[in-house]
Formats: C-alpha cells, sequence, structure tokens
C-alpha cells in the first residue's frame, strides 16, 4: 500500500488523502458566495463574502491536515483531529464493498474517491467513509482491500478484468436510457408534452403555461433518460469468482464490486416499451453500496437487453438465483377481489370528476372553433379511458401475477403495465407479513409481504393474492430452514 | 414460553387496558381534528368560496366515520390481538380492518427496545419494539412487567444462538 505522496505506506501507518479534497470542498462554497455576490454585490459585501470564502478553504485545508486514515491489519481507521473530534473504525468483517467513483474535478485532478460501505441497513443510502486519493493509489488501496474482503483472487487480477459475458453497445445504453423509464413516468410526461403542444396550438405565441408544461415534460421524461444515458455509458459487468464487477460511467466513471453473496435479491423488469421491444433488464438487491451521490442504489446487472441475453447473463453472473421454476397463478378469489378493488377505484374516478367534467363542458362549449367541439368532451373521454384502464390492468394483473415456492429460493410476479419477477433467497428474508383485508377475507385470499435488507435499508416485496396456507409457506420454509441447518449464518452475514 | 395466561396454542392476550390506551389516545387525535374543523368553519369561508359549504360536508362526513372508528376500533384491536414468542420464533396477529399476520425468526432479531409515551406510563403499558435489518414489528399495550419479561427474553434467545456459534471462516 502507498500513502498519497507515492512512497510506501505500511499497514497502520497514518496517511492523509489527497490535497486536492480541500478544492473539492470549497467549489460548492466559491459557486454559492458567486452567486450571492452577482446578486447582491454592493459595497462591503463582496470583500465580506470573499473573507467568508477564505475562511471555508482555511476550514477544509485545516480538516484535511488533521485527518488522517489507517488500514490496519483487520479495519480502517479514519481519525479526525480538530474542534469536533472523530475516530471511525471500519471492521473488514462489516465492509460489504469498496468502490471507486470519479467525478469531473476527480478527473481532472487525476484523483478517484474511494468509498467505504457497511453491511448497514440506518446509514444504507450514504458511503461510511469517502476518501480521496490520487487514481493509482486509490486503485492499490482498493485492490488490496478487495482482496481482504472477497478473498480469493490475487491482487494482480482486479488489472486484468475478465472478459464480460455479454458486450453492451452504445444503442443499448440508449435503449435503456429511454425506455426502463417507469411507463406511468413517461405517460404523465408525454400527457404535459401534448398540454404544452396543445397550449401552443390554442394560444398565438408561446405562453407561460406552455412552457410550464414542457418544462415538466423534461423534468419528468427527458433528464431522468439523459442521466440514465450518461450513467450507464460505457457499461460493461463480469463476474470474477465470487465477485461481480460493473464498470461505467460518463461523466463520473463507476467502478463497482460486491460479492454475490451480498445479493438479497434479484429483480428482472420489463416496462410496457422494453416488453413492445423484446428486451428486459436484471437489477440485484445488494446493501452496501452507495456513492452518497443521490444515485439509484440498486445495482444494474443487466441493462435492457433482448431476453435470450438477459437470460444467459443471468444465468452465468448470478446462478444462485435461477432455479426451475412452477410459478402458480392466483386463485378465483383473487379475481373477485381484483374487480371489486376496480369496481371501486372506477367508481371514485366517476364521482370525483363528475363535477369537474360538467364544469369544463359548460364552460368549452361556448368557445369558438375547434376549441368549442373538442374541450367540452376531454374530460368525460379520460374518464372514459382511465375506467377503460383500469378494468384491462385489473384482468392482465390476474393472469400476470404469480407465486413460486421453490427449495431455495421464492419467486414474486408482478406488474400489470411494468412487469417484474423478483427472486428472493428465503436466507436473507427477514421477516415475513401475510396481511387479509375486508375484501381479501371474504373471498379467502390474503396478500404477502416480505421484508429484505435492501440498498435503502428495509425494502418489502409484495405479493399477488394468495391462500393464507399457500403464503404461509414463505415463512415456514425459513423457519425450517434455520432448524435443519441449512441456513449458514456465516454466509449471510449482516 | 410464558405460559401462564397463553391460549393453548401458545398465543397470549393483551390487558383490557390498551383498550383505554387507545381511546384515550384515540380521543386526543379527535380533539387535534375537531380543532381543525372549528378552525376551517370560522377563518376559511373568505378563502374557500362557493365551495366552503361542499367543505364543511365533507369535514363532517370524515368526523363522523373517525368517530365511528375510534368507537370500534379498540375493542376489535383487543379482541383479536395475539402474539407468541417461542424459541424460534415471534409471531404477532392484529389488526382491525386489515388482518395482519407477523413472522419474525428470533435469527433475524438485531435489537429490542422497550419504549412508553405518556398514556402508556400513565397505565404502566410499554411497546416493544423488535427491530431485523429488514424492518420492525411491535408488540403493543403489554403490561410493564410482561414487557420486560418479552424483552429479557428475547435478549437471552439472541444472545444464547451467539454463544452457540462457533466463530468460522465465511462459506464454511
Amino acid at each position: 500500500m502507498t500513502d498519497d505522496t507515492g512512497a510506501p505506506a505500511r499497514h497502520g501507518e497514518p496517511i492523509r488523502c489527497h490535497p486536492s479534497i480541500v478544492v473539492e470542498r470549497s467549489l460548492s462554497g466559491i459557486v454559492v458566495l458567486a452567486v450571492l455576490v452577482m446578486q447582491l454585490g454592493r459595497g462591503a459585501l463582496p470583500a465580506l463574502l470573499a473573507a467568508l470564502f477564505v475562511a471555508v478553504v482555511l476550514f477544509n485545508y485545516r480538516q484535511w491536515s488533521r485527518t488522517t486514515v489507517r488500514f490496519n491489519e483487520t479495519d480502517v481507521v479514519v481519525e479526525r483531529d480538530t474542534l469536533f473530534k472523530t475516530k471511525k473504525t471500519l471492521p473488514y468483517a462489516k465492509m460489504a464493498s469498496v468502490n471507486i467513483n470519479r467525478g469531473v474535478l476527480n478527473r481532472v485532478l487525476g484523483t478517484a474517491r474511494l468509498q467505504i460501505n457497511i453491511n448497514s441497513g440506518s446509514g444504507a443510502t450514504v458511503p461510511e467513509a469517502v476518501l480521496t486519493f490520487s487514481e493509482d493509489v486509490a486503485e492499490g488501496i482498493r485492490a488490496e482491500m478487495a482482496q481482504r474482503l472477497y478473498g480469493s483472487e490475487p491482487v494482480s487480477d482486479e488489472e486484468e478484468p475478465a472478459e464480460p459475458t455479454v458486450a453492451f453497445s452504445p444503442a443499448d445504453v440508449i435503449v435503456h436510457g429511454l425506455f426502463s423509464v417507469s411507463t406511468y413516468q413517461t405517460v404523465f410526461g408525454f400527457a404535459f408534452l401534448a398540454c404544452s403542444v396543445f397550449q401552443l396550438y390554442t394560444s398565438a405565441g408561446v405562453g407561460g403555461g406552455a412552457l410550464v408544461s414542457l418544462l415538466i415534460f423534461v423534468v419528468v421524461q427527458v433528464a431522468p433518460s439523459v442521466s440514465l444515458i450518461a450513467h450507464y455509458y460505457n457499461y460493461r459487468v463480469y463476474r470474477r469468482g465470487e465477485t461481480i464487477y460493473l464498470e461505467h460511467g460518463l461523466i463520473r466513471t463507476y467502478r463497482t464490486s460486491f460479492a454475490a453473496s451480498r445479493i438479497n435479491a434479484v429483480r428482472v423488469k420489463r416496462t410496457l416499451a422494453a416488453r413492445l421491444l423484446g428486451r428486459s433488464c436484471i437489477e440485484a438487491e445488494v446493501v452496501g453500496l452507495a456513492s452518497g451521490s443521490g444515485e439509484s442504489l440498486r445495482p444494474v446487472l443487466c441493462l435492457l437487453k433482448d431476453d435470450a441475453a438477459q437470460q444467459r447473463l443471468l444465468e452465468e453472473l448470478v446462478p444462485e438465483f435461477v432455479y426451475d421454476r412452477n410459478p402458480e397463478r392466483q386463485p378465483a378469489g383473487a379475481r373477485s377481489v381484483l374487480l371489486v378493488r376496480a369496481a371501486i377505484a372506477s367508481f371514485a374516478l366517476v364521482l370525483a370528476m363528475a363535477w369537474p367534467s360538467l364544469y369544463v363542458y359548460h364552460a368549452a362549449s361556448t368557445l369558438a372553433g375547434a376549441a368549442g367541439v373538442v374541450l367540452p368532451w376531454v374530460l368525460p373521454l379520460a374518464t372514459a379511458l382511465a375506467v377503460l384502464a383500469i378494468s384491462y390492468a385489473t384482468l392482465v394483473s390476474y393472469q400476470i401475477t404469480k407465486f413460486d415456492a421453490g427449495r431455495d429460493l421464492f419467486t414474486f410476479v408482478n406488474g400489470a403495465v411494468d412487469r417484474e419477477t423478483v427472486v428472493m433467497n428465503y436466507d436473507k428474508v427477514q421477516m415475513v407479513r401475510v396481511e387479509r383485508g375486508p375484501v381479501a377475507r371474504i373471498f379467502g385470499v390474503a396478500r404477502g409481504k416480505v421484508y429484505l435488507l435492501s440498498a435503502i435499508g428495509g425494502a418489502s416485496v409484495s405479493s399477488g393474492y394468495f391462500s393464507e396456507e399457500r403464503l404461509g409457506v414463505i415463512g415456514e420454509t425459513v423457519m425450517e430452514r434455520i432448524a435443519s441447518g441449512e441456513y449458514d449464518y456465516r454466509k449471510n452475514r449482516i | 414460553m410464558f405460559s401462564p395466561g397463553a391460549d393453548t396454542d401458545g398465543y397470549r392476550r393483551l390487558d383490557r387496558k390498551c383498550m383505554l390506551s387507545m381511546y384515550i389516545g384515540h380521543a386526543l387525535s379527535y380533539a387535534v381534528l375537531l380543532a381543525i374543523y372549528f378552525a376551517v368553519r370560522t377563518y376559511a369561508e373568505g378563502f374557500l368560496g362557493p365551495y366552503y359549504d361542499l367543505v364543511g360536508y365533507g369535514l363532517v362526513f370524515i368526523l363522523a366515520i373517525t368517530l365511528v372508528y375510534i368507537a370500534v376500533a379498540p375493542p376489535v384491536f383487543y379482541a383479536r390481538y395475539r402474539y407468541r414468542i417461542t424459541d424460534d420464533r415471534i409471531d404477532v396477529r392484529y389488526g382491525v380492518l386489515v388482518i395482519r399476520h407477523i413472522l419474525v425468526p428470533i435469527e433475524r432479531v438485531h435489537q429490542v427496545e422497550i419504549a412508553r409515551g405518556p398514556i402508556n406510563n400513565l397505565l404502566d403499558l410499554a411497546d416493544v419494539t423488535i427491530t431485523t435489518a429488514g424492518g420492525e414489528v411491535s408488540i403493543r399495550y403489554l403490561e410493564v412487567d410482561e414487557a420486560e419479561k418479552v424483552a429479557d427474553r428475547l435478549n437471552d434467545l439472541i444472545g444464547k444462538m451467539l454463544r452457540e456459534r462457533v466463530p468460522g471462516p465465511a462459506g464454511a
């Protein structure tokens, strides 16, 4: 291991992060202060703000100079000797992942962020330590720590990644960016685009209303797609031994690795658009991969790819989550519950839309031209379409929702529009809840909720409607595996 | 486990005082709702304009439904609430409208906490919250002694389980 000057650092020897961390931390401050100067820049205020900025830089310098990191035999200790002293000990035995993340500034300065995550449900969204080092030092430390965490591979293998099983072209990344966004979000976004176009058509010029609608479309639809494309640019995934490696990123680059045994569940997702294209993607539920930058915490094991490639990658990357499924459909009682729910939802919708529809009808029928013909019927038509959509979703949901209880794994299949197949390991189940609402009780069915440790802390996965006894199998199997010794706590450390 | 007072299937029921605790808690919540109602009736006429009466009727409807729920829920909650702690699991059945059955393997328990709010303090009741890595479950409205026993028992079981585990390499 080396310290940040490039000199070798012995185990237990305190080292400091790269000095560029002072610039990194002060940069956001300078942007805020620059905005303040531009807005309020009169008299002595700019001088005061400049002094404040110098103070921020000095503060960050002091933080950097008094913060040391020690990579010991059994743990990593981050110690800060400032006014508020801290000493954070991160044992290797409790670490979930050590990853490298490079933003624009890191690339300009030749540095990288080393992010250490602990298997913690409470602080799952933020890494326990973010340490900036020069790129080669960070890579060296990560390789050595990966060797400690994942064990089997020699450090030199880190430099020679295995050949990915499935290659992802830029076109795959773009397709993933465009079509992996949820259908509801897409419909919502395009409704605002249509609204914007309609407002432009009915008004003489570009009105404020049209711009607001267009802005909402950009925020809801365009921005997430562009963000996904930038996030997954140059995407590579491969598995070596028991470790899965992910590499991607256009502006900020990510190099992530985690032990396959850390995966609690695997989700195969198909949005409506993806299904029409015959594509699906895979996400894994792994705790301890937080980057603290607000991105999705669920690692994507496969971008939207044709179903055959997705299945091949699933079998090669996570064979632990592949088994011969024999899924069962919901019983007849479930259909009755779904129909009652659909009827109640449709009735509530019609009731809620009745008065607005009448109001718009009377107000718009006085308008001249096409607007006077079309507008009065917009809300009644939209309501009728929504009721039809509810009925269709109910029928599809009844047919699609499935449950399968295997020996080591079990599966929930859900989703009328965007489909999701979640394969879970009994040994990762933390808690099982079976609930029966008043309507479900009449028809003798219940819904199950399985609680797992997830990337955002705790998360639950819900089933469709099945008999209480059938769903009870999940909890009983979890208990049986613990009692029989099939469950190995050493493989399932939290 | 804790056999005195348990049903034949091993499930235990709550003390009847839980209903009083719920009634007091619900009454306080209802007082807040009433305050909102009177505030809307007194000050919101100008703001709501032609919708003033409609909103008023809506609030009266909500108040009536809530009152019925508050009156009926505690006895139903008491009648349905069952919990059972065995050597390997915690089992809780409860619910007023939706009936829930929660199963937590003792193996997954990370933390056990006893909590008492001001109302429960008056009535010598306490909640035991059991935390796992994926979520938490509470056994509510236990008598303080019973809550202490439940927490001690759970801590003993977890301690026993951890002591039985001989350290060894992962995957062994």
